[in-house]
């Protein structure tokens, strides 16, 4: 055979290669069968904190929210935090939290969505982002999770996840310990284990236990559910122009009229 | 039990449903503002600062003795006024535009908008987490 004549077959075995190769990598990037597609944007759903008065209980919104069941000394540390912001804030003269300095909420926080969030199922990862901060958090499906200590403590922590049926299981470690949840403490041991799934075609739940055998006397029980937004796409968050500070006192405080 | 005291219980109630169900979701307080009076403002306006975490409406106000003073108006994010469908284009310096504002505590010349008449008329609210916790006397500075 020539080597004229080879051109054909071997440009055909190329081109179907390559074909092959885009099909595969489509196929990988997108949910299988097996997985529940919860890509796209959502929006925080049925908060009612309390749950309480009359009614028929909607199925698709979580239980009430409980408090953490702290350890002594920690709850302490809580509840003085809790009541100097409530203080500060009865007078007019707020606390200054991390956002006021443009500080992401950081893990579990973030979950909790108070702008819409986005979920990104890629191959061999679900992302989340929440638009607020711009706050991206990314899930490693099917890894082992890493020893605490091979973990630099961050905002979002080190995810690792996987599909049990089908619910995402989500297990995060590494958070920094001055990245607060509801004024908390938490060491580095606490461990975040999340079990994300759909109650119903539009209603995904995020049903997040908190560990930390140094603050909690048992696990920290919260569900978010969060609402399909198929026309909404996030829109970009950028700390541009931070006109709040935080005085010598720590009270958030606004810069007046800079360059009018 | 007498209407008044009723009533009083009523409110109170009110309030609790309202802490219990309302989605207060803010990443900044808004407790340096005034919650029991607004100032409406008409001005014109010298910058419309289109920025996250906030925007801010920067307004001179004539004073009755014909001098101007200068009011910076903070508004909430962008995002949250993009969604309930504000735009950056709808206000641009020279504008006459009018605005309900919570002042702020302080006494500074600053308030949190939570209603502006745009130049062509129009009235927009703004998307202030918990807006029914101000009280609106409008009192025309």
């Amino acid at each position: 055979m020539s080597a004229r004549r080879l051109i054909g077959p071997v440009a055909l075995i190329i081109v179907t290669c390559g074909l092959l190769t885009q099909v595969a990598t489509h196929a990988q990037t997108k949910p299988s069968a097996q997985v529940p597609d919860i890509t796209g944007s959502w929006e925080r759903y049925g908060f009612i904190p309390g749950q309480r008065g009359g009614g028929p209980r909607d199925p698709t919104i979580p239980p009430a929210q409980t408090p953490p069941a702290l350890k002594p000394e920690f709850l302490k540390q809580q509840q003085a935090r809790v009541q100097a912001v409530r203080e500060a804030a009865a007078k007019g003269e707020p606390l200054a939290s991390d956002n006021v300095h443009c500080i992401p909420e950081g893990m579990p926080a973030m979950m909790g969505a108070q702008f819409p969030i986005e979920i990104l199922q890629s191959r061999g990862q679900v992302t989340i982002i929440e638009e607020a901060f711009t706050q991206v958090r990314r899930i490693l499906l099917d890894r082992p999770q890493k020893s605490i200590d091979d973990v630099e403590p961050g905002f979002y922590g080190h995810s690792v996840g996987r599909w049990e049926g089908d619910t995402l299981v989500v297990e995060t470690i590494g958070i920094k310990e001055n990245v607060r949840y509801q004024n908390a403490p938490h060491s580095n041991q606490m461990r975040i284990r999340e079990r994300l799934h759909l109650v119903s075609p539009t209603i995904l739940w995020d049903e997040i236990t908190i560990e930390d055998p140094v603050t909690l006397e048992k696990p920290w029980q919260v569900t978010y559910a969060y609402r399909r937004m198929p026309d909404y796409t996030l829109l970009e968050y950028v700390c541009e122009d931070n006109r709040e500070y935080a005085d010598e006192k720590g009270l958030q405080k606004i810069r007046v009229n800079p360059g009018k | 039990m007498p209407c008044r005291r009723v009533a009083v219980v009523f409110s109170i109630g009110c309030v609790i449903a309202c802490a219990l169900t309302t989605p207060v979701l803010a990443h900044h307080s808004f407790a340096v503002y005034d919650h029991t009076r607004t100032l409406t403002l008409r001005g014109t306006v010298t910058k419309f600062q289109w920025t996250n975490p906030h925007a801010f409406l920067e307004l001179d106000v004539k004073e009755p003795d014909g001098s101007l003073k200068h009011y910076s108006v903070e508004l909430t994010s962008i995002n949250m006024m993009q969604r309930v469908g504000w735009r950056s284009n709808m206000i641009k310096a020279g504008d006459h535009v009018t605005a309900v504002v919570a002042p702020i505590l302080t006494g500074e010349p600053v308030g949190l908008g939570l209603e502006v008449t745009l130049a062509d008329g129009t009235k927009r609210e703004l998307p202030v987490p918990a807006a029914a916790s101000f009280k609106r006397t409008a009192e025309t500075q």
